[in-house]
């Protein structure tokens, strides 16, 4: 029995998606983020609530969903840290920045702490690099990084 | 130089509408709807001599105008604002700091092919940049330079904001339209072309943030102004992104045709802390590395790049210093590339996963006297041979470090280690 | 259609409008190696398998996607292409498990193959492979095994375009891509197995066929499936005298290249159990065993004595056999009602794409021959049950077996006067009988089955009957002997030719006519 489902106020949310575009299919991700946000997380539950609303095939979204990294079907942490690891960042001490948060937190990349406040992703170029190195955590870049300054900034996360 | 794509970027407010308006905003945009036929529009552009600044290169006017007027499908505009490409930041500052001149810029192209809707698809990770620019449509549709009937002239523009979800990949015009279908970011195999076979099997055009932030400048100032800027074959001006080992990193305005190595030394402050340079890519890491001795004579523009073995692309700088290891950083972009291939074809889903794994046991000290040559046939392999020009982008740098830096690749080998300090 | 002109490695080929370059090739006789491509499913272009060389062209083109245009040419064999190709199974090869000692697509896998054919390099590979889920059961009938996978997408994209059941869909990113089911769905489409078939490696294997038989072994015989009226043109492939499998054969007029699973598995049921070996006949204890002159003269003299007759063929007689029982049974009596075994089910819309209502697959074809009554089976079978027959003569059906009527059925042929049973294994109905005859099943028929739509297509014989067991024409033939017929028969063709023409449809028709495609009839229409 699939209990997962919209509520109302984020059912009227996908009316509105959906309306915005010539066809319905082509607003998956605006929805599928919608699904996340609401849910916490994209289960194979959800993603079959989510195949019925779109009306595809659930194992379609299931490959869709597979496909991108910022799509989560397993929990993931309040705060999602994920420090660029690609080559400008790299240049400008990226490792550095990453061993002080596995030390701090200890944690290694594609964790989450005990308490479930943070997850450590290392990811691929965030287009920040001429403020290299930095991290991105939920929505919010955080930049010209030091093993000092994220010790701070990870303290001031709730 | 001229400052036609930073024109705006610095003033306070900037990506408000009436910050933008006062700077002369959306007059272009009227201009085009109310005194411009399409065709007219796309000649101008094709006389302006601009080429798609996400990487392509491509001229911007002959794009729109293989697009069938006649064809009774809608049509499409694409705003590609997927900036992925590593050491590029160019469109993030224009997202962040003049989201109106990339909306206008989007509308004058989808006036030029008689599209009613543009979509602007951003990556995901641009959480900020997204809301900027969902504000800045909200702006311009209420002061009517977006929807029905726009400055009166019967011609009637949507646009949509449509955020990716993290996929290099969706970079790839193809592959960008795979995803705003709604599917995963698969490039689709060509022809057909997306110009009469684009979203959702319609005619679609999709351009470069970069791009479309030129057109408004070039609207009012005028084609010859514009193609009057740059080299024969590169006109106008470009961004260039600088990161790295550089003491000015940052998004630069350069006309083309402007010299390389002045622009390290100078304009970008050259190599802090006294080091020496070892290496620059020239046009984000897709593109093969220059060494110091090759830069001489190398002037910023396609041509330029070209001739020397390498490419201008995104015009993503990294430069590199002495201290680093050549061998870590072909690693670190195999291994960019091995994340970010889409897995479709056969060539890019093995190859580039199978050239990170080489990359990586020379890194650790587990070379093998084979190995270096072995990369080099894979990735001769890779070329040419796959659906979309991501293979190209991850085959050219493997072989570029190694043939450009052998004798220390050679030697991380025989030592086991970096004989150089790592990153 | 507009023709056009290419050249293909120096030779002019006409080919037309519309088609690309490697169904251009493939019909002018040009092999060029593919996977991803199938004729009946969309272009994938994801193996790259099949790039070529193209004048002008400064890339390698895949020929699956390249439409002909006048006057191109086309290099299948050059350096640059032969070096493609070992390029291309090379990185297949990299993280394909060394599993051909124990998979079953050995000997018919298509990396094997290509391996043998275009590349013949040593492995440079020397990495951890990549590892994948194995062993997968995807449903009752397909087993996955996702490291010898090599991502066609052929499975996904027959799910989607031919079923349109969409079970398959492709997971995740770079080389962790890989084939799943939505979590918690089965692959149990009533055409499952077809991506077995189409799986051009053994990622998608047939647990009905796991470890049974190496491939060579298997002899090959072109056939027809008996599991119902459409006729899908089968491979019938048999090892040892038994019956391992069924392969879809092509024919685009019938079953283009699929085949339903229930056809697919029906030998199981209809050639497995213990052979009648010996005739057999009712004394005062029971059935007893005895010879066959013996069993035909008493067979003859019962029924001759005991009408009103009824006679039931199985749909599964070919048309030769139906010819001769007809032949047969109004020689006996002149008050002989005689019907094809028929009843109809519901049909669901995916066994729609290929299926008939029905499980004789030659009910056509025996209704031309004269094994007709009005009214239809049903209204037959009614009549059996209101007691209208003293005498029947029923032949490869177990009546008894009938949903719904079997018990009022069986009440009926107890309270027949004579009956005879003609079938391959003792059945409940057989247990009825005065005189049992043994005989054939289809794998072990030379002959024709007409299929639903009027299109008269071979079986060809691929099993031998065990001894002691008669060909059914051979049992009918021998009763017309005795029943004062002057013609014989020596073998199927024969009997063939003498119906064609008889038989006004039929007429001028011979077996080297029907081929190993069928001859279509014109085309009236026939009442089930």
């Amino acid at each position: 029995m699939n209990e997962v489902k919209f509520s109302e106020e984020s059912l009227k949310r996908f009316e509105a998606i959906v309306s915005r575009y010539p066809k319905k299919e082509a607003a998956m991700l605006p929805v599928l983020y919608l699904a996340q946000e609401e849910f916490g997380y994209l289960s194979p539950e959800a993603i079959e609530y989510v195949a019925a609303k779109m009306e595809v095939p659930a194992a379609r979204v299931y490959g869709v969903v597979t496909f991108y990294t910022m799509l989560n079907m397993k929990p993931i942490g309040r705060h999602h840290i994920q420090v660029c690891r690609t080559l400008p960042c790299a240049l400008a001490g990226a490792e550095r920045i990453a061993a002080a948060i596995k030390v701090k937190l200890r944690i290694g990349a594609g964790e989450t702490t005990a308490d479930g406040k943070f997850t450590l992703s290392e990811v691929e170029c965030l287009a920040s690099c001429g403020t290299a190195p930095m991290m991105q955590v939920n929505d919010d870049y955080y930049e010209n990084l030091s093993a000092q300054s994220v010790g701070e900034i990870l303290d001031r996360l709730k | 130089m001229e400052k036609i794509l930073l024109r705006n970027v610095d003033a306070p407010d900037s990506n408000t509408i009436g910050a933008y308006r006062s700077r002369g905003g959306y007059r272009a945009l009227e201009k085009v709807v109310s005194e411009m036929s399409p065709e007219r529009l796309i000649d101008e552009i094709k006389a302006s001599g601009l080429r798609g600044r996400g990487g392509a290169g491509f001229p911007t006017g002959m794009k729109w105008g293989f697009v069938p007027k006649d064809s009774p499908k809608p049509k499409y505009v694409v705003c590609n604002a997927d900036e992925s490409e590593p050491g590029t930041f160019k469109d993030r500052l224009l997202i962040e700091k003049d989201p109106h001149a990339i909306i206008e810029g989007t509308i004058i192209a989808a006036y030029a092919i008689q599209s009613h809707t543009a979509f602007i698809y951003i990556r995901g990770e641009l959480s900020y940049g997204a809301k900027v620019l969902e504000r800045a449509i909200e702006e311009a549709a209420a002061a009517g330079f977006l929807g029905k009937n726009i400055f009166g002239s019967g011609y009637d523009i949507d646009v949509i904001l449509h955020r990716g979800a993290g996929a290099y990949i969706c970079g790839e015009e193809t592959g960008l339209l795979s995803s705003l279908e709604g599917g995963k970011g698969w490039p689709k195999v060509k022809p057909p072309f997306p110009a009469t076979h684009g979203l959702f099997g319609c005619p679609t055009v999709v351009n470069n943030v970069e791009t479309l932030a030129s057109l408004p400048w070039i609207i009012e100032q005028g084609a010859a102004r514009y193609a009057a800027i740059g080299t024969e074959k590169s006109k106008g001006t470009k961004l260039f992104s600088v990161s790295g080992h550089i003491n000015k990193p940052g998004v630069y305005e350069v006309d083309m045709g402007y010299p390389f190595k002045k622009f390290l030394e100078e304009d970008c402050g050259g190599v802090p802390n006294g080091k020496k340079l070892k290496g620059v890519i020239p046009g984000g890491a897709s593109m093969p590395v220059l060494r110091p001795d090759e830069l001489d004579g190398i002037t910023m523009d396609y041509e330029s790049f070209q001739a020397a073995g390498t490419l201008l692309g995104s015009g993503g700088v990294i430069v590199m210093d002495e201290s680093t290891c050549m061998v870590q950083a072909a690693w670190n972009i195999s291994r960019f590339f091995a994340h970010e291939s889409c897995g479709q074809c056969s060539p890019c889903r093995e190859g580039c996963h199978w050239m990170e794994k080489i990359f990586r046991r020379v890194e650790h000290g587990e070379g093998k006297a084979g190995d270096l040559d072995l990369i080099l046939s894979v990735s001769g392999n890779i070329m040419g041979n796959t659906i979309c020009p991501f293979g190209d982008a991850a085959a050219m740098p493997a072989a570029a470090f190694i043939r450009k830096y052998r004798a220390e690749f050679d030697e991380h080998i025989a030592r086991k280690k970096c004989t150089v300090s790592p990153i | 259609m507009d023709p056009v002109k290419i050249i293909i490695d120096g030779k002019e080929i006409a080919t037309t409008k519309g088609k690309t370059v490697i169904q251009a090739a493939a019909e002018a006789g040009i092999a060029i190696p593919y996977y991803c491509y199938h004729p009946k499913l969309t272009i994938a272009g994801n193996c790259r398998m099949c790039l070529v060389e193209i004048e002008k062209m400064p890339k390698l083109q895949i020929s699956c996607n390249t439409l002909v245009t006048e006057g191109m040419a086309v290099k299948t064999e050059s350096p640059k292409v032969l070096e493609a190709r070992r390029a291309v199974m090379e990185f297949l090869l990299i993280n394909h498990p060394l599993d051909c000692p124990i998979c079953d697509q050995a000997g018919e896998c298509w990396l094997q193959d290509y391996y043998m054919e275009h590349d013949l390099s040593a492995s440079r590979f020397d990495e951890r492979k990549e590892h994948e889920r194995k062993r997968e059961i995807f449903g009752p009938y397909v087993v996955f095994d996702g490291e010898r996978c090599i991502k066609c997408t052929r499975c996904v994209r027959f799910l989607q375009e031919v079923t349109h059941t969409d079970e398959l869909t492709v997971v995740n990113r770079g080389d962790d891509s890989t084939i799943a089911l939505f979590p918690g769905e089965i692959l149990d489409n009533p055409l499952s197995v077809n991506v077995v078939d189409i799986c051009p490696v053994g990622a998608l294997t047939d647990r009905d066929f796991r470890f049974k038989v190496r491939v060579w072994y298997l002899r090959k015989t072109p056939s027809i499936c008996p599991g119902c009226s459409t006729g899908c043109n089968i491979s019938l492939e048999s090892y040892q005298n038994r019956i391992a499998r069924f392969k879809p054969r092509v024919n685009e007029a019938v079953n283009s290249h699929w085949l339903c699973d229930e056809g697919r598995y029906s030998f199981h049921a209809l050639t497995e159990g213990e052979r009648l070996t010996t005739p057999m006949i009712r004394q005062e204890g029971g059935l007893v065993t005895t010879d066959w002159d013996t069993a035909l003269e008493a067979a003859i003299a019962g029924l001759g004595a005991n009408g009103p007759l009824l006679g039931v063929l199985s749909g599964r007689n070919t048309n030769e056999e139906a010819f001769l029982f007809a032949r047969l049974m109004k020689k006996i009596s002149s008050q002989t009602a005689l019907e094809v075994f028929y009843r109809e089910r519901e049909l669901t819309e995916v066994e729609k794409v290929l299926k008939s209502p029905d499980r004789s697959p030659n009910f056509r074809g025996a209704r031309d021959m004269g094994v007709h009554a009005n009214g239809g089976f049903d209204s037959l079978a009614g009549r059996l049950v209101a007691g209208n027959f003293r005498g029947a003569y029923i032949v490869g059906e177990d009546l008894i077996d009938l949903p719904g009527d079997g018990e009022k059925i069986q009440t009926a042929l107890e309270k027949l006067s004579f009956l005879v049973v003609q079938d391959t294994r003792l059945t409940p109905t057989a247990k009825l009988a005065h005189v049992v005859l043994p005989a054939t099943h289809f794998g072990e028929k030379e002959g024709t089955y007409t299929n639903r739509r009027g299109r008269v297509q071979k079986l060809n014989a691929a099993i031998v009957p065990p001894l002691g067991a008669l060909q059914d024409w051979e049992i009918f033939s021998r009763l017309l002997a005795r029943a004062g017929e002057k013609a014989a028969y020596a073998t199927a063709a024969e009997i063939f030719l003498a119906l064609a023409r008889e038989i006004p449809a039929y007429g001028g028709l011979n077996y080297g006519k029907i081929g190993d495609q069928g001859f279509q009839l014109g085309n009236e229409t026939q009442q089930p």
